[in-house]
């Protein structure tokens, strides 16, 4: 079943003649269950392409569908809440929030969603303590990020986006910032998210990053093709 | 240095839009402080601009009507005499502006040649001739008399106003009880000036105005034969005229340091916030080898070329803005505005408003530049401290962290905010017990509620009337003080307790019991140093001789400035005054004032209510009282401006957070929730700081500063505290929701870049 599926997709930045065309048609599907490994150079319009699919920017063109939802017509309210119950981001920084413990983190999220929605707090602790024990981190739950290190504050990143039962997860470069030990348990707990029938769209300039990944696609020029030593995997 | 500004200025100008904003920030301060500072300035240096263009001289002797030669003579006698002149006053002339204005509250005086102590500050002085009239500014501004109109005086008839003069012996018409006019002897008959040459006012001009003391006492002692003498020197003119200004001098430098530190919080939290927002540039210029120094001076510069135009901008809109109201305010005091004089600490302003700004720039800028380059270059925050806190979880929990993890700045803020509430509060106080002046006699320690007109010796037919509790004669003159002669006294006795009827608080020894005992209010003992167990000597009226008192207590008095004494009568009515005094009357607990009045005239005594402040105040006093709550209010927005400076700034140092946030589904609200949560850290230092700053510092630190003898107690009343608290809490809520709509329209992918 497909989770994901792209057509036609534009985006361009600056105006007139400094204006530079990002995605000049993009295409591309993501089944329910399926990690998607997105290849480019840096500046090749990954990240942005990420962006658009997670409702953080917005698309000059073309058609964005998840789940049957035509986001690229959804309002802000919506795009907000589209965030909020199907989303959940990875950053090659991490962006922790500092004061906050790893628990605390991971958190914050499930707070937002449950206040916004019925006001009550529903569990979500007990839920994020699940969540860092599954990614190995259940032992630094109560220390602020400056303590971990890189690839166990991208754990509880993993967590984080997971708090929400989002049914897709978009992780930009998520092991940019790690050695090569670290990125292989960031990708390995990736992989178990997919694992768990949920869909997993990374993007990396790094070829090693796509070894957990089911396909891999080439962004070039703005357009997305198969890596042709993936082909058909 | 020329490249380093040209530089600079290209670097503005590729920031257009935030240079402006900052600019408009300093600029909007720099109107705060500007207006301030010719208020304050103009009343602090006012009167002596006045008694220096009027030529005021440094003793003014009135007196009932006496020979010229005889008053010459004496004059001439005193020691350390430069000059003096003379007058007649008449008091209570009608004067009458054609199909407008008029009047019979006047002074007519007569002057002759020599120093008069007036300036003229439109058309031209008497020259003698007859039908000419010089008018008091106050007066003329009041009726909107111009130079070359006629006005007519009785028993001198239309007299053509020749021009306007400024008079600082006293306050301007209407402030001052009597209109003021002048015209010259040399045309007068003798339907104004009498059978002989008199006079009744002396001016009196010294050699040395720091030796007036043995002028005095000299004075004094040739005194005898002139009846009800009166002298004022120039410093009880300017301590008489002073006290009415004290108070919004005192008020205007409160409001001008809160206005100053608000604007210092704000432009500290702009500056840091572009700083933020240039952490990227900065890490570039130091990859590239500039040094720490160069990097903040770089900052520095370009915040000096950005703040000096904007604060003197400001400025001068706000000297202009003040230039009026105060020329108003200082022409109701007969004093003269500043001119030019006031550029100078203007000039001061300005390059401390420049100095905050740029040290403000340069202090983020020196510790981003100590950062590592290669964290500036990836935009990273600011460094806070983490640590562990005991604030609870969620969004509002998430923004008590991010206040604790700035302690130095959330500190600021709050000491600012604080301040700004504590005037709020001083304000309010102010307002309300100047309101009390106004209207409850208790405000100024009378206990009786009405008065009336009836013999003494049948005050027992009053106390039967129902619903009258106590009543007694109510004695009261004004004396002079016998070794100074400068200090009009108001002696106050009942034959009996006075604490029944009149008791303002007792501040230092006991209450009289002895008919040669006084209670002395603290303006009195503050002016004529006097002290417990020392002698209050009087010179009583119409030279009925000289009573003395042992001061065995010292009141907060407000009425007549503080300058009562309480006594027992005894003394005054063996002096041969004559005395009709009115009786005090205290009703019941629970008793109708209308019911009781209705019985005083039952047995034919005519009732009055008991007054509170000096009544010819109390519309100053309501107009007061409505400029501190305008003043209150302007406060409240201050905090509010600072509320969302502080908060922008935090928004703006941690956008990324704030933007992971929003990519994980948090609404605005949900911003705007973390914000509050930012908000109340500053509220929760701030508040406290502000009641307590009101309640121990600064009112009572006012209340002496305006008044100088009383503390009225300017507590603000809980009920207004809890209003004044209610407002900050709903202030901080509309910052937090200004600022998270603002957040929430920023791009979340820029954002999270952190440029």
């Amino acid at each position: 079943m497909q989770l994901i599926s792209v057509r036609g997709l534009r985006k361009s930045v600056g105006a007139g003649r400094a204006a530079r065309i990002l995605l000049g048609g993009a295409d591309l599907d993501l089944a329910a269950g399926e990690m998607l490994a997105i290849l480019g150079r840096s500046g090749s319009g990954k990240s942005t392409l990420l962006n658009l699919i997670g409702g953080i920017d917005r698309a000059d063109g073309g058609t964005i569908e998840v789940a049957g939802e035509r986001i690229e017509r959804l309002g802000e309210t919506e795009l907000t809440r589209y965030r909020r119950e199907r989303v959940g981001f990875i950053f090659q920084l991490f962006h922790l929030i500092p004061e906050l413990t790893a628990e605390q983190n991971v958190t914050l999220p499930a707070q937002m969603a449950r206040r916004d929605r019925n006001g009550r707090r529903n569990g979500a602790c007990f839920h994020a303590r699940e969540l860092l024990e599954r990614f190995g981190v259940a032992e630094v739950a109560d220390q602020l990020p400056h303590t971990l290190s890189g690839g166990e504050q991208q754990r509880v990143a993993i967590a984080r986006a997971l708090v929400n039962d989002a049914s897709l997860i978009l992780a930009d470069e998520p092991t940019g910032n790690l050695d090569p030990v670290a990125a292989a348990n960031v990708l390995d707990a990736l992989r178990s998210i997919c694992d768990s029938g949920r869909s997993v769209l990374l993007v990396t300039h790094e070829p090693e990053a796509t070894a957990a990944a089911d396909r891999v696609v080439l962004l070039e020029e703005g357009r997305l093709r198969p890596e042709p030593a993936r082909t058909g995997a | 240095m020329g490249e380093a500004i040209a530089s600079a200025l290209v670097r503005l100008r590729q920031r257009r839009g935030r240079s402006l904003l900052a600019a408009s920030g300093i600029a909007a301060a720099s109107v705060l402080v500007g207006t301030a500072v010719v208020i304050s300035f103009g009343l602090a240096t006012g009167f002596d601009r006045a008694a220096a263009r009027a030529d005021l001289p440094d003793v003014v002797a009135r007196f009932n009507e006496a020979s010229l030669e005889d008053v010459e003579r004496r004059v001439g006698s005193l020691p350390n005499l430069e000059s003096a002149s003379y007058a007649l006053e008449r008091n209570d002339l009608g004067i009458e502006q054609f199909g407008g204005n008029e009047t019979s509250r006047t002074i007519v005086a007569a002057v002759g040649d020599g120093r008069r102590g007036y300036a003229v500050l439109e058309g031209s002085d008497l020259s003698g001739e007859a039908g000419e009239v010089l008018v008091e500014q106050g007066l003329a501004t009041d009726w909107d008399i111009e130079v070359g109109e006629s006005i007519y005086v009785d028993t001198l008839g239309p007299l053509r106003v020749t021009g306007i003069a400024l008079a600082p012996e006293d306050v301007a018409y209407p402030l001052a009880s009597r209109a003021r006019v002048w015209v010259s002897q040399d045309w007068l008959g003798e339907f104004f000036l009498g059978d002989g040459e008199t006079v009744n006012v002396a001016r009196i001009w010294a050699r040395d105005a720091d030796e007036l003391d043995p002028l005095l006492v000299q004075a004094r002692s040739v005194s005898y034969g002139l009846e009800n003498l009166r002298f004022v020197t120039v410093d009880g003119i300017r301590t008489l005229v002073g006290q009415a200004a004290g108070i919004v001098i005192a008020l205007l430098i409160a409001f001008s340091l809160v206005a100053v530190g608000a604007a210092g919080v704000a432009l500290g939290a702009t500056a840091r916030a572009d700083v933020q927002r240039r952490l990227a540039s900065i890490g570039v210029m130091r990859a590239v080898g500039l040094s720490r120094a160069a990097v903040a001076g770089h900052y520095g510069l370009d915040a000096a070329l950005v703040a000096l135009p904007a604060a003197f901008g400001g400025l001068t809109v706000g000297a202009l803005l003040a230039r009026g109201p105060s020329a108003d305010l200082l022409g109701i005091l007969n004093e003269l505005p500043p001119g030019g004089a006031v550029l100078l600490p203007l000039a001061g302003c300005m390059l401390a408003i420049v100095a905050i700004v740029v040290g403000a720039t340069v202090w983020p800028a020196w510790r981003a530049a100590g950062l590592e380059p290669a964290r500036t270059l990836r935009g990273a925050e600011l460094p806070g401290t983490a640590r562990r806190s005991l604030a609870p979880g969620g969004p509002f929990g998430l923004g008590l962290r991010l206040a604790g993890a700035r302690r130095g700045r959330t500190l600021t803020t709050a000491l600012v905010v604080g301040a700004a509430t504590s005037v709020v509060l001083l304000m309010l106080a102010l307002a309300s017990f100047l309101q009390s002046l106004q209207n409850d006699p208790g405000a100024i320690g009378k206990r009786y509620e009405l008065a009336a007109a009836f013999p003494a010796g049948r005050t027992g037919e009053i106390e039967a009337v129902a619903g009258v509790d106590l009543a007694s004669p109510r004695y009261e003159l004004d004396g002079l003080d016998s070794f100074r002669l400068g200090e009009t006294i108001a002696v106050i006795a009942y034959p009996g307790d006075h604490v029944p009827f009149e008791a303002p608080p007792l501040a230092e020894g006991r209450r009289l019991e002895r008919a040669a005992e006084a209670e002395v209010g603290q303006g009195l003992a503050d002016s004529l140093g006097l002290e417990i167990g020392g002698t209050l000597a009087v010179q009583l009226p119409e030279g009925a001789g000289e009573a003395r008192f042992e001061v065995v207590g010292i009141v907060r008095a407000i009425d007549n400035e503080g300058r009562v004494a309480y006594v027992r009568p005894n003394r005054l009515l063996t002096s041969g005054l004559a005395f009709d005094p009115p009786i005090a009357i205290k009703l019941e607990d629970g008793a109708d004032p209308a019911a009781v009045s209705q019985g005083l005239r039952a047995i034919g005594a005519e009732p009055q209510g008991a007054t509170g402040a000096t009544t010819r105040d109390q519309a100053f006093l309501g107009v007061l009282a409505g400029v501190l709550r305008v003043v209150a209010a302007v406060n409240g927005l201050i905090c509010l401006f600072i509320l969302v400076q502080a908060l922008a700034v935090t928004a703006a140092e941690r956008r990324q957070a704030l933007a992971v946030l929003r990519a994980a589904g948090a609404e605005r609200r949900t911003i705007a929730l973390v914000l509050a949560g930012t908000a109340a850290a500053v509220l929760a230092v701030a508040i406290p700081l502000g009641i307590a700053l009101e309640r121990f510092v600064l009112g009572p630190l006012v209340s002496r500063l305006a008044a100088g003898y009383a503390t009225p107690g300017l507590a603000t009343p809980a009920l207004q505290v809890l209003i004044v608290v209610a407002i900050l809490v709903a202030l901080a809520l509309i910052a937090a929701d200004r600022v998270a709509r603002r957040s929430a329209r920023a791009s979340i992918p820029i954002e999270l870049r952190g440029v």
